[in-house]
């Protein structure tokens, strides 16, 4: 997979850009607030449809303009693809691709598939568990572009029943509730029963497809980041990485082998009733895939409280080189690498290692402050950008 | 006004001052007679005119066959069809937490009475409010057809529905899938998914 051309208009502060990509690697090169990341950004549109910066469109827009565009050529083995992003300050964007526009967005997925590095991924092992959550589902939107509107429909079911849930412990405390008919037409007891008994059950279907895929992509991914780990501490460390569902699962025989949807369903539906209590008097869903973690051990022990600062970098590295592996290993065709002002942060050593384990089969993408920052090996045979201003060209020869 | 961006609005704004006064004046009229006298149905909560839609009151359509739609629209493309020849149910929304939408801001328990035969079903019950002895001997309503779009909350609103009328009646609901003369390469994924998990077997 290869991107050849990327075309930026009015999209945040770029007029208009055209850049060809013709190395394997392309750094980019320039002071802060110049543009570099905002090309990375763009890149990771393309690829996963959001951006990890903002949720707003019209923030994409160049300042007093209507629209934004963004447009990919993308060389796959299948063959050449356009991909192309429209961005309206008051209106919603459209997604087209070879300059058709798609009835439904997620259909872009796929096209592209990028694996993204920046300097904020160092917190995947230290952050909270809804930064490991992020990751692990971006990762599945890039293995299986369905995942992302079963995703979306376990969302919307959880804010629904959220809604349910709060008007229900509202009324409890004697308040009014919007939408609260004085005479209710079903017996008001019976209907609310019935009501949430419904959505509990659709928070367990939607829940279930959600805790399996994860399941699954975790099971995929774990060797991967074991090997990574186990070569760059010298088979020092162990890296264990566990799925960890807020549902518990049942135990199965085989080791790999996940639950059946049915099976999972039944779980989900145990532990709504086991906190069917809390959740009733705190007024919110206190159970299912939104409150998942990952957990990552290092010889047994959990890397978040006692991993020293170096091994934490290691296991963030590890796991983006594995996710490189997998989704190479699931599309059968290498992805993008992004690596946004991240490479200063690693150590020679780590440089080296991933520097040699890129080579020329991943394309990637670079954006830093100073090349002096990074190791020579990565500046031969680079193509090298200077970004100033909202503005790309080649370095002058000085 | 849905549907129309400030450009169309313009141009039939100035359409509109070009026109005879008279014309203007049948329209404006027209708007306000509708307003005034479109209400619902009695029995199916369909748009209306009359205590009781046309629909409703047609005695050549099969009365024990109901197809339950959340919107007046749903009914006005599936009769383009012709091919649904019983009576509506017009539920007026779906079920949704979030919009204060409960199952009784919606007419399910008027479906329900419906179903169960506790309302009176023929034109000359509603309008005469005496229950004929002919009411007793009237066919039942054999089947009730959910055709509510399959969104989260549409899902829900069925099978809310579903499990409160399945004592009384045989319950379906319309098939979700591939577009007819679509091609199966077309089909985005979601789609794709959902044909195969309502497929059939051959008979």
């Amino acid at each position: 997979m290869y991107l050849q051309q990327l075309q930026l208009k009015q999209f945040r502060n770029y007029a208009e850009q055209t850049v060809d990509f013709c190395a394997p690697k392309t750094i980019l090169v320039g002071d802060n607030a110049q543009g570099k990341s905002n090309v990375l950004e763009a890149i990771e549109l393309l690829a996963t449809l959001n951006s990890h910066r903002t949720h707003r469109d019209r923030e994409l827009v160049q300042w007093g303009q209507a629209i934004a565009h963004i447009q990919g050529t993308v060389t796959r083995d299948a063959g050449p693809a356009e991909l192309g992003m429209t961005f309206r300050q008051k209106a919603r964007r459209t997604v087209a691709v070879n300059g058709q526009s798609l009835r439904r967005q997620l259909d872009g997925l796929g096209i592209l598939n990028a694996v993204q590095f920046s300097s904020l991924d160092l917190d995947l092992v230290r952050g909270g568990p809804e930064r490991r959550r992020a990751w692990l589902d971006g990762l599945l939107v890039q293995l299986e572009p369905v995942y992302a509107h079963v995703l979306q429909q376990y969302n919307r079911v959880l804010r629904q029943r959220n809604a349910l849930l709060r008007a229900q412990a509202k009324r409890l405390r004697g308040e009014a509730v919007t939408g609260d008919r004085s005479t209710p037409l079903l017996p008001e007891t019976d209907a609310n029963t019935d009501n949430q008994a419904l959505w509990d059950a659709q928070l367990a279907v939607a829940g279930a497809r959600v805790i399996r895929r994860r399941s699954r992509a975790l099971t995929l991914i774990a060797p991967h980041a074991q090997t990574w780990q186990q070569q760059m501490s010298n088979a020092q460390e162990m890296l264990q990485l566990t799925y960890c569902p807020n549902v518990p699962l049942p135990a199965e025989d085989a080791e790999t082998k996940i639950p059946s949807q049915e099976i999972v369903q039944q779980a989900f539906l145990a532990a709504i009733r086991a906190k069917a209590t809390a959740e009733y008097h705190q007024g919110m869903s206190l159970v299912g895939p939104h409150r998942d973690d990952i957990s990552l051990e290092i010889n047994g022990q959990p890397a978040r409280q006692f991993g020293s600062q170096g091994q934490q970098r290691t296991v963030v590295l590890s796991l983006k080189l594995a996710e490189l592996m997998t989704v190479e290993s699931v599309i059968g065709e290498p992805p993008l690498l992004l690596l946004d002002d991240v490479l200063a942060e690693l150590d020679l050593t780590r440089q080296d290692r991933l520097l040699s384990t890129i080579q020329d089969r991943f394309q990637t993408v670079i954006t830093t402050t100073h090349l002096g920052a990074f190791d020579a090996g990565w500046r031969s045979g680079s193509q090298v950008l200077e970004v100033k201003e909202g503005a790309l060209r080649s370095p002058s020869l000085s | 006004m849905p549907g129309i961006g400030p450009k169309s609005a313009q141009r039939l704004a100035l359409h509109l001052l070009k026109r005879p006064d008279a014309e203007i004046e049948a329209l404006a009229n027209a708007l306000l007679e509708a307003k005034s006298q479109v209400g619902q149905c009695r029995q199916c909560f369909h748009l209306s005119a009359e205590p009781l839609c046309s629909i409703c009151q047609d005695m050549r359509r099969d009365r024990q066959t109901l197809c339950v739609v959340t919107d007046s629209r749903e009914v006005i493309a599936l009769e383009k069809t012709r091919e649904f020849r019983g009576l509506y149910h017009v539920l007026g929304g779906v079920i949704s937490p979030m919009d204060g939408v409960g199952p009784e801001a919606l007419t399910i328990q008027q479906l329900v009475q419906r179903v169960a035969g506790r309302s009176p079903s023929t034109p000359q019950e509603i309008q005469g409010g005496q229950p004929s002895t002919q009411a007793s001997n009237l066919p039942k309503i054999k089947e009730v057809i959910l055709a509510i779009g399959p969104s989260v909350e549409g899902e829900t609103t069925t099978l809310y529905i579903a499990q409160l009328i399945k004592p009384f009646t045989k319950v379906t609901r319309i098939a979700f899938g591939l577009p007819v003369g679509g091609d199966l390469e077309y089909a985005d994924e979601v789609t794709l998914a959902r044909a195969l998990e309502g497929r059939q077997e051959l008979e």
